[in-house]
């Protein structure tokens, strides 16, 4: 059975992904800060030693892209550190992924960085992100960028997706649904079905690399999705008609 | 009036040779981590501490960004990535609206095989200079469109010092500017109303012999043009 390690396994995400994989694979998790159960490793993704620790013997590594759970009170402090996990932090967890021999790495980006488009454009992977400063979102669009460059580098297949706003379907009032919903349990599916995807004896680097949009269905889709299902991702989770 | 004017990386390998052609026409500011190796005042800043960029920022009309580390695996993030966001971080809390940004160029390794290359994709890799001053180009690009500031990024690959005499026989360097030609580039950059999605970058060069790397961009966009024709001290007589 293959070994997948989860950079950021703490995180609701993080849990969510870990529940979907544990039949098909040995997953271990890493994080700043765990408990429960499940094969733990505890560290920064920025500590270059204990990210060769959690790499070490793993077949694929997802990093969920999610922030710290725990962050400074201090507002240049926490942005700071929002920052530099999401870069260098990427790049110091991608680096051990490249020196442990492994092939595969799924990034979990977000479609915030489409902020910038009118609701009138059916956005797909094809249109030119436009974030905005804000940290959350400019952080992950520059993890997102950091992991591109090890497709480009190495013989290795590094899948970006980019998902929505998580939520919980049955937590949300539908009376305020926001195209960039997407429940949990849908952008842990995204992550199990991107995870076999390997790409790695491609000859040309943008064929190690590619980019999917993870959404939820809806009847006037501002995020089309038909990429992500041409790997098998099928949304459950609906916020139109009260179906969840 | 003088515009004032802040260089940022004063002290290191670029900011000593660019500022003699800025001083004359602007009230130029010197900042660095490190003191001047000519001993000009400098205002101590550390890229990596917004407050610091803050500080040395107020009361300028421009800002001007030549920090770099390199190789660190750590400091790289710091000044490359976390330095440029500070700069427009400080540019957006003061109302300053011109930027000037420096960064390697991410091309050549892919490109080296065309010709007429400006403004294509770039290519950074892995490589903390590479990766990290990208990243920054990237935060500069966000800052600026939604900040309405101007930043004018200029790529390098080398800089020197102007040939003084004939090469013979000699082909002209690769991707490389003269102090000279940096210096006015920077003036027009600090001169220019406007630039396309208030976000562009420049190859920066002072010899175009090969019809490889190109200028074509700098001059339409700036006006820029080599302060003469640097290839002449490579001609074949």
């Amino acid at each position: 059975m293959e070994r997948v390690l989860i950079a950021g396994a703490a995180g609701r995400l993080g849990r969510e992904i870990a529940r979907v994989l544990e039949d098909d694979y040995q997953v271990r998790l890493f994080d700043a800060v765990g408990d429960g159960e499940g094969e733990w490793v505890l560290g920064e993704p920025v500590d270059p030693e204990a990210a060769g620790r959690a790499l070490e013997g793993v077949d694929a590594l997802i990093l969920t892209g999610e922030p710290p759970l725990q962050v400074p009170a201090d507002e240049v402090a926490r942005d700071e550190m929002i920052l530099d996990w999401a870069t260098r932090g990427t790049h110091v967890l991608c680096t051990a992924a490249v020196e442990e021999g492994v092939k595969r790495i799924v990034y979990g980006g977000t479609l915030e960085v489409f902020a910038g488009y009118p609701d009138t454009v059916y956005i797909s992977e094809m249109h030119k992100p436009l974030p905005g400063p804000e940290i959350y979102s400019m952080a992950r669009y520059l993890g997102e960028l950091t992991c591109r460059e090890f497709a480009r580098d190495h013989r290795l297949t590094a899948t970006g997706l980019r998902l929505g706003k998580l939520v919980c379907a049955e937590e949300v009032d539908r009376r305020e649904a926001d195209y960039l919903w997407l429940d949990r349990r849908d952008a842990a599916q995204a992550f199990q079905r991107a995870l076999p995807l390997d790409r790695s004896e491609a000859l040309e680097w943008n064929g190690r690399w590619a980019l999917y949009h993870i959404a939820a269905e809806w009847a006037k889709p501002k995020f089309l999705i038909d990429r992500a299902r041409s790997m098998g991702y099928e949304p459950e989770y609906h916020f139109e008609g009260g179906r969840a | 009036m003088k515009k004032k004017v802040l260089l940022m990386g004063a002290s290191g390998l670029i900011g000593p040779y660019l500022s003699p052609g800025l001083e004359e026409e602007y009230d130029l500011h010197l900042a660095d981590i490190a003191p001047h190796p000519d001993g000009k005042d400098i205002v101590e800043t550390d890229m990596t501490s917004f407050q610091q960029v803050l500080v040395a920022a107020r009361g300028m009309d421009a800002l001007i960004n030549c920090t770099v580390n390199r190789s660190d695996p750590v400091a790289s993030f710091h000044v490359n990535t976390r330095g440029a966001w500070n700069v427009m971080k400080a540019a957006v809390e003061l109302g300053i609206k011109k930027v000037i940004y420096t960064g390697p160029q991410y091309v050549r390794r892919t490109y080296d095989h065309y010709f007429d290359i400006d403004d294509v994709p770039r290519t950074p890799g892995t490589g903390h200079y590479t990766l990290t001053k990208m990243l920054g180009a990237e935060i500069c690009a966000i800052y600026a469109r939604a900040h309405d500031i101007q930043v004018i990024s200029f790529v390098f690959n080398g800089l020197g010092e102007a040939p003084t005499q004939r090469q013979e026989p000699g082909d002209y360097p690769p991707f490389t500017v003269v102090w000279e030609d940096l210096q006015l580039a920077c003036r027009l950059a600090l001169e220019v109303k406007s630039v396309p999605d208030n976000f562009q970058e420049f190859n920066m060069l002072s010899y175009q012999g090969h019809g490889k790397y190109t200028l074509d961009k700098a001059q339409r966009l700036l006006g820029f043009e080599p302060t003469r024709d640097w290839t002449e001290y490579f001609a074949r007589r």
